[in-house]
């Protein structure tokens, strides 16, 4: 039998071991005159080997070569990318949190109570947009955007179509397919894109409303087709795929990535970051290295970044609206 | 590709910064593999950042050999202080640490060793030879096939759990409502978060295993007065009697085998091939009752499995360019760093890269043998350390781990709340393990249940039309009832006179 006083003792020292990893965990960011004087912390609202924390990492990368600073980049996932954001919303406005996010922003703001709304953060700098697309199996017997169309109109919902879960940016693709070229497909739900690629390279589905270059290896080798690219331009990865305007339906739609602050950053602070991260998105090494990872890039400022978002805003919510997703807060 | 293996190999050979770079992952990752809390994931999404100014051959060296001797890391811990490094060395240590317990670490860390390397030989040459074939026949798989699998999965877990199946189905219940935690994927609503973003993506594998196994551990240390007087093994017997891996090749084969094919099967992954490898030894064995207090085979087989798994993960990755697991999910990414597609064009087109993989596997297996058995060594004289001394080190491990994985500190207190359900269940011998494969699985399950019957009209059948599919259900009714009917035939059977 133990005595009392010893396993008090263990378990004080165990107690003070967990206080000080806490401790560690709670490291505050230099203060100084000039900024930056210490490292900024970068951060990724998703998990490390995605495609967010490759812009991210990317971004960071070339970034560092304008500073004297390092750039950390940290990963602080979940919640569908809540998590993270709050992270940086929360984070002390000094300028040395930064991070990189998506649509997933917009989206979150209705769907989920906990999610940070746009006006929470500060957005500063564009990265580029990545278009969803409208891919088919070649044994579909599909072979243009028309007879989609009209294959799904005659016989409403036989079209098996793979995307996110309702909220995700393939799911609005789809959604807003939908409703755009007036059809009705059974949305089938996976957890991410390589589980919707899975999906449709086995013919669990028909077709997938999927970023461009998550299928472009199956469409060089034929077994995959895509019918169109939901951008205003043709994407650099598949030039022979027209948009979906070229043929008669106005749809653009897809994710994006930009960079954002906590709100009430000091204005000569903001304004160096701006600056930094659209010259780094500018920089020709920058985008040769962003498009070798099939990152479509198309640099902007802060005022350009908030309208881009407040307009993807606005044609998002009567699509949330519609699909009974906004439970959050209302326009 | 067998000449375009050699040249590689040899370019290797002859290269030592190539060599040292799988050297350095094979000690990297044996060394993270072992620290509880840091999973093949993480040591591998940890040290990503490292390749980046690497030529993609340097980084698949490198990385490849952090994933397969983290795999083998796992073990160690799980034997020698009863915590899985990595989710797939979760029944490692039923066996492994009651050997540890009888005295027989040293013998439980070579035969682990050993039945890894020959799982991970099996893993690469089906890998290697195979990969076509067995890439096809997962392709079969659906969300039903998936569903009926996960099902087979549980039932096994039921089937398998040392002691009372009862308890054993009562853990595993409550890791599936561990696993309904967070936003639903088919219809994304937030359940069991209590308004709170602190649970909205669900419970972390990585903080539940580790509060289970790693702090729960380190409250039962507390409690026990005795200094647990580790008798440090004999070092003398670093490999395997000659006649005992005699008696084990089957067990070794069997598991490999089943390890690469499960491993292939997309999002299946190690937990589930080692769930079932343990079964069938236990199965099989002679001495199927004494399984969980330390039986050789108990723990060859799904050694084998969980490191020809890392073959088998790599043939829908390579093949199709879909990653089957996290792990190789990070290694996916790795490759799109270096400007690297998986995929079939990825064979047509840089198939010197393919065998790069494949020679970066086999070295790592290589120095995993002679690092491991270095640092298995190493690992023994560890545990001379005062007991308390190294219930603090866990300790802090378990809290920096959990905090590691995404930054955030919830799954620390996620830690230590599982890690006193873990305590507790102990001490109403309560087995802890199916909580963690619950998690696993039925979020695999419910996801993939749904999913099907959205595809198929809302029609059950989907079932039972599907070939393998309807196997996998038959088998588990079959295992199900299995006891049942045994219970129900030596009721029938006359009475013997005492």
């Amino acid at each position: 039998m133990i005595s009392r006083v010893r396993l008090c003792r263990r378990i004080s020292f165990s107690v003070s071991a967990i206080a000080a990893a806490l401790l560690l965990s709670a490291c505050g960011s230099p203060q100084d005159d000039v900024f930056p004087s210490g490292p900024i912390t970068l951060v990724v609202n998703w998990p490390a080997g995605g495609g967010m924390d490759r812009a991210g990492r990317l971004v960071a990368e070339y970034a560092r070569r304008h500073l004297d600073v390092p750039i950390a980049v940290i990963n602080v996932a979940g919640s569908g990318g809540a998590i993270g954001i709050r992270h940086v919303a929360e984070a002390d406005p000094d300028g040395y949190t930064v991070g990189i996010l998506g649509a997933s922003l917009v989206a979150s703001q209705y769907i989920n109570p906990n999610a940070n709304a746009v006006e929470d953060i500060d957005l500063i700098a564009f990265l580029g947009p990545d278009p969803a697309a409208l891919q088919v199996r070649a044994d579909s017997g599909i072979d243009s955007l028309a007879e989609f169309v009209t294959t799904a109109q005659s016989e409403p919902g036989s079209i098996k179509n793979g995307n996110d879960a309702p909220g995700g940016v393939s799911h609005i693709a789809a959604t807003l397919l939908e409703r755009t070229a007036n059809i009705e497909l059974t949305l089938v739900p996976y957890r991410g894109y390589a589980p919707t690629v899975s999906a449709i390279v086995s013919g669990e589905v028909q077709s997938a409303t999927l970023p461009v270059h998550q299928l472009i290896d199956q469409h060089e080798a034929g077994d995959v087709k895509i019918l169109g690219v939901m951008a205003e331009t043709r994407h650099f990865m598949a030039p022979e795929v027209p948009t979906f305007r070229e043929q008669g339906i106005d749809l653009v739609t897809g994710d994006w990535r930009a960079i954002y602050l906590p709100n009430g950053v000091p204005e000569d602070r903001r304004a160096f970051l701006e600056n930094l991260f659209v010259a780094t998105m500018n920089d020709p090494e920058f985008q040769a290295a962003a498009r070798q990872q099939s990152f479509f890039i198309s640099p902007m400022g802060a005022a350009d970044t908030q309208r881009f978002i407040a307009d993807f805003d606005e044609a998002l919510y009567p699509v949330l609206l519609d699909a009974d997703l906004v439970k959050a807060r209302h326009k | 590709m067998i000449a375009n293996f050699l040249s590689v190999a040899w370019t290797v050979l002859t290269d030592p910064y190539l060599l040292g770079m799988s050297a350095l992952g094979t000690v990297l990752g044996i060394t993270m593999g072992c620290l509880p809390g840091i999973s093949s994931t993480m040591a591998l999404a940890i040290l990503l950042p490292v390749t980046y100014a690497m030529s993609p051959v340097a980084a698949m060296m490198f990385l490849m050999a952090v994933f397969s001797a983290s795999v083998y890391g796992g073990s160690i811990s799980a034997i020698l202080i009863n915590i899985p490094g990595t989710p797939g060395a979760i029944v490692t240590q039923l066996e492994g640490y009651a050997m540890t317990r009888k005295g027989e670490a040293s013998e439980a860390l070579t035969l682990s060793l050993f039945s890894s390397t020959m799982g991970g030989i099996v893993g690469l040459i089906i890998l290697m030879l195979v990969a076509p074939i067995v890439a096809s026949a997962a392709m079969q798989f659906r969300s039903p096939e998936f569903a009926m699998a996960t099902v087979f999965g549980l039932t096994m877990l039921a089937y398998s759990t040392p002691g009372s199946t009862f308890r054993g189905i009562l853990s595993g219940m409550i890791g599936l409502l561990c696993g309904m935690v967070g936003f639903d994927v088919v219809t994304d609503v937030a359940r069991f978060d209590f308004g709170t973003t602190a649970l909205q993506s669900g419970i972390e594998l990585v903080p539940l295993t580790v509060g289970l196994f790693g702090l729960a551990e380190v409250l039962r240390g507390l409690e026990s007065d005795a200094r647990r007087a580790v008798t440090t093994p004999a070092l003398g017997t670093l490999f395997p009697s000659l006649t005992k891996l005699r008696k084990l090749w089957k067990t070794v084969l069997r598991g490999s085998a089943l390890g690469a094919i499960i491993g292939a099967i997309p999002a299946a992954g190690s937990a589930i091939a080692v769930a079932v490898s343990y079964a069938q030894e236990q199965r099989l064995s002679k001495r199927s009752a004494e399984f969980g207090t330390g039986v050789p085979e108990g723990l060859a087989g799904p050694e084998a499995a969980n490191n020809a798994c890392v073959g088998g993960a790599l043939v829908p990755l390579m093949t199709l360019g879909i990653p089957g697991d996290t792990m190789t999910a990070v290694l996916m990414g790795a490759l799109l760093i270096h400007g690297l597609r998986p995929g079939p064009l990825l064979f047509a087109e840089r198939p010197d890269f393919v065998a790069g993989v494949y020679v970066a596997l086999f070295f790592a297996l290589v120095l995993t043998v002679v690092f491991g058995t270095f640092l298995i060594r190493y690992f023994v004289r560890l545990m001379r350390t005062p007991s308390h001394v190294l219930l603090l080190i866990i300790a802090l491990l378990c809290v920096i781990g959990s905090y590691a994985i995404r930054n955030n500190v919830v799954d620390v207190y996620l830690m230590l709340a599982f890690g006193v359900i873990g305590y507790v269940m102990t001490r109403l011998e309560i087995p802890v393990a199916p909580l963690a494969f619950g998690l696993i699985l039925g979020p695999i399950l419910e996801e993939n249940l749904r999913r099907s019957l959205i595809i198929s009209d809302g029609s059950w059948l989907v079932f039972v039309e599907r070939p393998i599919a309807l196997t996998m259900l038959l088998l588990s009714v079959a295992a199900l009832s299995y006891p049942l009917l045994r219970r129900f035939i030596d009721r029938r059977a006359p009475d013997e006179p005492r």
